[in-house]
């Protein structure tokens, strides 16, 4: 190999460029690997480390929902059993209702007037609807058995947990960041058509409109109700979500002794072990950036 | 020193009648290795009625073998249906040695599995970047891991690019060579005359799809226009995003200052360039941008994104870099109008052919091919073990 030194040059007759142009470069094979290499690269610059409590006191809206579905479906097994009758069910309601809109206009900073009164005509439309449409849904599933409604519905009832938007609310209350997306829409479908499923066994028209109003109230209503409730202090969302847990887990306890069991494992397993579970396998996480990304687009594209 | 002389297997989904950076770099490296005194056969799928067996110029052998595309040209994934035709052609030619192009060709990686199988030496090149994060990018590779877990050597077209390889299929970096693209430079020659200076026009061509930035395009065009009012736009190229450029020429009024030609076949690129008098390019992530090489060579600057192997691919001076941000990109476009007195095509076309050269391309890729059938023969359990183990 030929090469030119100058007088007082070093070993190496040239540096190594990183440049594609100009053919080979002298005194250099083409795998020739420079101490530069893979200089550039960045890891995990966009993973957020996670502590320990931050992860459980997050992880109690997850069970904070979980109890309240439960609590429905205590009061539809009381329902079904005749334990509950429609008038207490319809007082539940009415309290139940006037205690959401209570704490919304409690929380809410800036509640006009004008949108209190948007709120109540459009409960009172929703309210009307159903109890004009009882009587339908009385004889919906007539010639379905029963064990094919208990069945259909725990399912349903599963889904709709599983794909819940656990972070905010369907139900965009106002200065609510991210549009509802698929995922949640299916999930309030869900829990909707299985309210409908329980309510078409209830043997009377109030009993139907009563049940029907109970869960479409907590369904549509309640997660907006707890999403205001933590926008406006997290530590009453504690308090709150403590006292819900240990409302359920009394009653679940005086109803069967299993399910009081399986409820106190979930519970446990959603504010303990999974917050574990994720700091753990979070050492595995590996990130990489470099100049071979993507460029990401600072604008919007508007179409 | 090179005396001895090879029977390499070029392997792609990508070839002749398609156009792109990998057809044009199997067909210019095959001719410049035939050219080397090497034979050259390339392998790829049937195109609409161009089936079974063909003569290219300077005698290079194309097998079109019929067997269906099904997804963007590549040829539906048969793990072991490839092998009787592969294993027949690898026997008849009296192949040498396997060479592979292109990450994404399922047809290269299924030759390359079985011409490991059966003991020949294996070079595969990579034409692309990918990332690592979403679904389709993890998927390609874990497979690019498995088929280069054994390859006997590698090439990436640009240092950016060997980064990326190295990175996603663990291969040492001893084993990838570093050899760009080139550009035929007697093909791309500059306009007889020089262009007059009153009004200065700017030529785009490229797809029109996301990655290649058409929205960065949709942007820093009326911004542009606004500035300068001596200032017209050739746009050539379609595709997905061409009805937003087509609105923004409508929004801004600019129908006669951006004129959008369509689909540009790849014989008429060269006259479209020497149109203009600067190079726009907007792709959001590139390897190695031939297209830049084309207009460097008919004598325009060019005005591109930051982003991949673009900054190593021209000399600073021919090129002016700006990050992918309508505003930057704008910057830079008035320093380049303010460079511009001082281009000269055809020095800019000479320098080019110094540069770049497909000779020069195959000469590099010779020593790779020598050092491959250097390298020892594997048993089949250190095959096997390497393949589970991903190791180097």
């Amino acid at each position: 190999m030929d090469m030119n030194f100058t007088a007082d040059s070093s070993l190496a007759p040239s540096r190594w460029r990183k440049v594609a142009y100009g053919g080979m470069q002298p005194g250099y094979d083409d795998n020739h690997t420079d101490e530069t290499f893979l200089e550039d690269m960045v890891m995990n610059a966009n993973v957020v480390k996670r502590n320990m409590l931050k992860v459980m006191q997050d992880s109690v809206s997850i069970s904070q929902y979980l109890c309240i579905v439960f609590l429905v479906v205590l009061v539809w097994i009381y329902t079904l059993r005749s334990t509950l009758n429609e008038n207490s069910l319809l007082l539940l309601d009415i309290s139940l209702l006037g205690s959401g809109f209570i704490i919304l206009v409690l929380t809410e900073e800036m509640l006009s007037l004008k949108r209190l009164w948007n709120y109540i005509l459009n409960v009172s439309f929703f309210t009307t609807g159903l109890f004009v449409l009882a009587p339908i849904y009385q004889t919906l599933t007539r010639s379905i058995s029963s064990d094919s409604i208990w069945a259909v519905t725990i399912s349903l009832l599963l889904l709709h947990l599983f794909l819940h938007d656990y972070s905010g609310s369907t139900i965009r209350p106002s200065g609510a960041l991210k549009n509802p997306n698929l995922t949640s829409c299916i999930s309030l479908n869900a829990s909707i058509v299985a309210s409908v499923f329980i309510a078409s066994r209830l043997p009377s028209r109030v009993h139907v409109f009563a049940t029907m109003l109970f869960s479409l109230q907590i369904f549509l209503f309640a997660p907006l109700v707890t999403y205001c409730i933590k926008k406006y202090s997290f530590r009453l969302h504690l308090l709150f979500s403590l006292g819900l847990m240990a409302v359920t887990l009394t009653f679940v306890y005086s109803l069967h002794c299993l399910l009081f069991v399986l409820l106190v494992g979930i519970l446990i397993f959603v504010n303990v072990v999974c917050p574990y579970w994720l700091i753990r396998i979070q050492e595995y996480k590996f990130e990489i950036n470099g100049p071979w990304d993507e460029a990401k687009l600072c604008f919007d594209i508007t179409d | 020193m090179a005396d001895l002389k090879h029977r390499i297997l070029m392997v792609s989904d990508f070839f002749y009648p398609n156009f792109g950076g990998v057809e044009n770099h199997i067909y210019y490296l095959s001719q410049c290795l035939l050219k080397l005194g090497h034979k050259v056969v390339v392998l790829t799928h049937a195109y609409g009625n161009r089936s079974g067996v063909r003569y290219m110029t300077g005698g290079l052998k194309v097998y079109y073998v019929p067997w269906r595309p099904f997804l963007m040209q590549n040829t539906f994934p048969t793990i072991y249906g490839t092998f009787p035709i592969i294993r027949t052609i690898l026997l008849r030619e009296k192949i040498s040695l396997v060479h592979g192009h292109q990450a994404f060709s399922t047809l290269c990686h299924e030759t390359l599995m079985h011409a490991r199988t059966m003991g020949y030496k294996v070079v595969f090149t990579d034409h692309s970047l990918y990332g690592f994060a979403d679904v389709g990018s993890i998927h390609m590779n874990k497979v690019l891991q498995f088929t280069l877990a054994d390859v006997t050597r590698a090439i990436c077209v640009s240092h950016t690019s060997k980064e990326n390889t190295v990175l996603r299929s663990g291969l040492p970096p001893e084993k990838v060579f570093v050899i760009p693209n080139a550009v035929d430079t007697a093909m791309f020659k500059p306009a007889q005359q020089r262009l007059g200076r009153d009004e200065i026009v700017i030529v785009v061509i490229s797809r029109l799809v996301y990655r290649k930035g058409a929205d960065l395009l949709v942007e820093v065009i009326p911004e542009v226009c606004r500035l300068y009012p001596n200032v017209r736009f050739i746009v050539g190229g379609d595709g997905p995003k061409r009805v937003r450029l087509e609105e923004m020429r409508e929004k801004h009024s600019l129908q006669d200052r951006v004129e959008m030609l369509g689909a540009v076949p790849h014989a008429s690129v060269r006259s479209v360039l020497i149109s203009g008098h600067i190079f726009l390019n907007s792709s959001l992530t590139e390897a190695f941008c031939i297209a830049i090489l084309e207009a460097a060579s008919c004598g325009l600057l060019t005005v591109s994104t930051r982003v991949g192997g673009v900054p190593e691919v021209l000399p600073d001076d021919m090129i002016v870099l700006a990050e992918p941000d309508p505003s930057d990109m704008v910057h830079a476009i008035r320093k380049a109008i303010s460079i511009l007195p001082n281009i000269d095509p055809q020095v800019m076309h000479d320098r080019m052919k110094r540069l770049y050269n497909w000779n020069d391309v195959a000469e590099r890729t010779e020593i790779v091919y020598n050092r491959a059938l250097k390298c020892s023969d594997q048993s089949l359990l250190e095959r096997l073990s390497r393949d589970n183990g991903e190791s180097e």
